[in-house]
């Protein structure tokens, strides 16, 4: 199996790509897959790891165009534009030379500027969490809230969101728009103000529906395609726009 | 006035798990606090943790018989003053981080839910679905965001700086240019997690290399009870990701090759449910004469529990189970083995985390109070963290005003030093492949030093993590860049494993009796007289000098510990 990696020394952008062919093992990731690479061919590729299990968010690349975990995605499984994602140029520009047949393509997460190789620069991504104030106001008080296991249902899938910005790097508004805050930061927005035991959820609506909030968004939907842990961003996003 | 390469703060945080987390919100009101660490805090390992989180909240239950199964648990080593501020504050822990907003699963009539788990004589363990690490780390990185501390992501820490008897601050790299930085504070806390990554088999985040441990060893800090490393029952086969307690607190069977749930006897009242320990050696016992499927490993079968409880209560276990072993746990039972989980060792301190070099703080994995002794409960390690976190914090608060100013001289001189340590590594031409020491290392481990231990295999461990030392002076990382070069991270968190390595395998040695995790086939007996000790590791000049000191006794009596 090959693998054929965007790279880029100094980052901006994509410089050129290097062909690695790897030794496949059984259940093997393309995060085991990449360390591979590092350890025995080329120590110079950079990429961003954790867990490996898929709960801390760090590896997201997009592998054969479409954006993914890489911890979670089989090597002997990539085909490929199964997502069926609407497209924009990230998603479509290929690189001369790839065959897709016999080569998976890794590309950095779109939609963020590359720092080097396979790491991007998320600061606009986090940022959004500390603009927008996406968090509980302390009020006094030592009880626990109550909470019926219905209210806590409505924000379940919300909060199961990793921040792993595979949502981010697949929409289009935010590849045509810096500005944009993007579907991670609407869905957090979304968790509080439907969150039973939160006093003032108008001000997360409030924020989530500023400029460059969910007005921003055309509903296209990719978010819901690509994220791997079944938020669903683009439906809290509607929400917002019509509560 | 600073250079470009000099930070000044009145705390250094190392590490942005819950630990670090808990301490840094303490105090930002009131100093200036900084938080360094190597990945963006949301990808700290905290984040993996699946059951729960204990307290005594249920009616009937109280904070005693949380100490008491935590001691219990613990075979006795643990330090029960240090036990009981864990239980006693619980509660408080565990509502303050739903005030801030988890989203704890609920009982019909809206309290926290709680599950049973192993070792506690009630269902204590609050949760989150099977994702309450995820829930909490989310919730407190929110509040520590709100609270205004400065973070340094991907900062690597190279080194602690000490000034005679009191701490003067770090260097770290700055992963993104690869230049080394000074950071001059009057207290550092050491809030790093473990270092599973010693063991090739680990539930532990790639990330988790104990570094700040070995930071400490080398600063001259002690370390405490480093032979005692928690073998998981339950990861799956394959990659050693972790499959909850929670899966069996819900109900679900161990079964072996022959269709048996063994655990009738290993644990003949508590079955699935008896502590870690003794599930991961009746695992073990069942692999090794036999009873295994392929020889390899055995069922952690959920299938009765049927669809719905599977879905509500451990969807991340199917998940992960469907991606990563191409099983459905609604259909088919799920192939585990023990596997390195958590190192109830580290960095020697009392309860409220003060180590003996002045200045100096640790907490949550990284640090040994010690609360968990030989063998911790499920559900007390997010519990630490943040029962602890707040107490550190405080002791902190205390510490600081009477703090000396710490001199900027000595760190740079540091800093100086370790510029020319990494610049020998990147100059060289040729030498010893990191990442074949790494896995010899893992490898070592796993099989000399893993849950049964004996003499002989201690001794062949400990001969090859010592050359591996040697080889690793000789290492060649290859042609990398400056910037983001991860492979130079990974040679100086394999430089931290092995001095981590060569210290857990002589604790293995010394302690010669068998008590908790730490399992000897040729001592298979406790020895309180000569080993209700906790064991000490200081390293001085170039060799590591180990002694026994007493345990805190004193709420509970000594017994024989059976379930």
């Amino acid at each position: 199996m090959k693998l054929r990696i965007a790279r880029s020394r100094d980052g901006g952008r994509i410089t050129h790509y290097d062909l690695y062919k790897i030794e496949l093992r059984k259940g093997m990731t393309i995060l085991d897959a990449l360390f591979q690479i590092q350890d025995k061919m080329d120590p110079s590729l950079s990429f961003r790891y954790s867990c490996r299990g898929a709960v801390c968010g760090s590896c997201s690349m997009l592998i054969n165009k479409e954006p993914r975990l890489a911890c979670r995605t089989q090597v002997s499984d990539v085909h490929g534009f199964e997502m069926k994602l609407k497209v924009f140029p990230t998603l479509t520009d290929t690189p001369p030379g790839w065959n897709p047949e016999e080569e998976i393509l890794i590309e950095p997460l779109p939609n963020m500027p590359v720092e080097k190789d396979l790491v991007v620069d998320m600061t606009r991504f986090y940022r959004a969490l500390e603009t927008m104030k996406l968090w509980i106001d302390s009020e006094e008080g030592t009880e626990a809230h109550l909470q019926s296991p219905d209210d806590r249902k409505k924000i379940e899938r919300y909060v199961n969101c990793i921040l792993c910005a595979i949502c981010y790097g697949s929409c289009p508004v935010n590849y045509e728009q810096v500005e944009y805050i993007g579907p991670a930061a609407l869905a957090k927005a979304w968790r509080f103000a439907e969150d039973s035991r939160v006093k003032s959820p108008e001000r997360y609506l409030d924020v989530a529906n500023s400029l460059n909030g969910a007005p921003l968004c055309d509903l296209i939907m990719n978010c819901v395609k690509a994220c791997p842990k079944g938020v669903a961003p683009g439906g809290a996003i509607r929400k917002i726009k019509n509560p | 006035m600073l250079t470009i390469t000099q930070h000044k703060h009145d705390l250094l945080i190392i590490g942005a798990g819950l630990a670090g987390l808990r301490v840094a919100i303490e105090l930002a009101k009131d100093f200036d606090v900084a938080v360094i660490t190597k990945v963006h805090p949301l990808r700290s390992h905290s984040v993996a943790a699946q059951g729960g989180i204990n307290a005594s909240l249920g009616e009937g239950d109280s904070w005693e018989s949380h100490a008491f199964d935590t001691v219990k648990g613990s075979d006795y080593l643990a330090d029960q003053d240090v036990t009981e501020i864990l239980a006693k504050e619980a509660p408080r822990a565990v509502i303050e981080n739903e005030r801030w907003g988890t989203a704890f699963s609920r009982t019909d009539d809206g309290k926290i839910a709680q599950r049973p788990f192993g070792g506690a004589a009630f269902p204590r363990t609050c949760y989150a679905a099977d994702r309450t690490g995820h829930n909490l780390l989310h919730t407190t990185f929110e509040q520590a965001l709100k609270s205004g501390v400065t973070f340094y992501d991907e900062w690597f820490v190279t080194s602690l700086v000490r000034d005679e008897d009191h701490i003067c601050g770090l260097t770290a790299l700055q992963i993104a240019t690869g230049e080394i930085h000074s950071f001059i504070g009057k207290s550092v806390v050491i809030a790093t997690g473990g270092f599973g990554r010693v063991y090739s088999h680990s539930t532990n985040a790639i990330i988790n290399t104990g570094d700040g441990c070995a930071l400490a060893l080398r600063v001259g800090a002690p370390l405490k009870d480093m032979e005692f490393i928690q073998f998981h029952p339950t990861t799956l086969y394959g990659s050693s990701i972790l499959m909850s307690e929670g899966a069996r607190g819900e109900g679900g069977y161990l079964v072996n090759s022959e269709g048996n749930r063994f655990m009738d006897r290993y644990a003949p009242e508590k079955m699935e449910l008896a502590p870690r320990d003794i599930v991961a050696r009746a695992i073990q016992t069942e692999i090794n004469e036999g009873r295994g499927i392929d020889g390899k490993y055995v069922h952690l079968d959920l299938r009765h529990l049927g669809r719905e409880k599977i879905l509500e209560r451990l969807p991340g276990i199917r998940e992960i189970s469907i991606h990563f072993a191409g099983v459905d746990p609604i259909d088919e039972p799920i192939p585990i083995k023990p596997g390195q989980h958590y190192s109830m060792g580290g960095v020697h301190t009392d309860k409220y985390g003060v180590t003996p070099i002045s200045g100096l703080f640790s907490v949550g994995e990284a640090a040994c109070m010690s609360v968990h002794g030989a063998n911790r409960l499920g559900g007390n390690s997010l519990l630490e963290t943040l029962v602890f976190g707040k107490v550190v914090g405080e002791k902190i608060r205390e510490f600081i005003p009477c703090a000396s100013e710490p001199s900027p001289n000595c760190v740079d001189d540091e800093a100086f030093k370790i510029r020319e340590k990494l610049q020998e590594i990147m100059l060289k031409e040729s030498g010893e492949s990191p990442s074949e020491i790494r896995e010899v290392m893992g490898s070592t481990m796993d099989s000399l030093v893993g849950v049964y231990r004996k003499e002989e295999d201690l001794k062949a461990a400990l001969t090859m993590i010592r050359e591996l030392k040697v080889r690793l002076k000789n290492v060649y990382g290859g042609h990398s860049d400056k910037r983001y070069n991860f492979s130079l991270i990974r040679i100086l968190e394999l430089e931290n494993m092995l001095d981590l390595a060569e210290v857990i395998t002589m604790g293995a040695l010394m302690r010669r009796e068998s008590r908790g995790a730490h399992w000897r086939l040729d001592y298979p007996v406790r020895d309180d007289e000569n080993f209700l000790k906790h064991s000490l590791f200081t390293k001085v000049d170039d060799y590591v000098k180990t002694e026994l000191i007493d345990v805190n006794l004193g709420m509970f009596e000594v017994k024989e510990r059976t379930y």
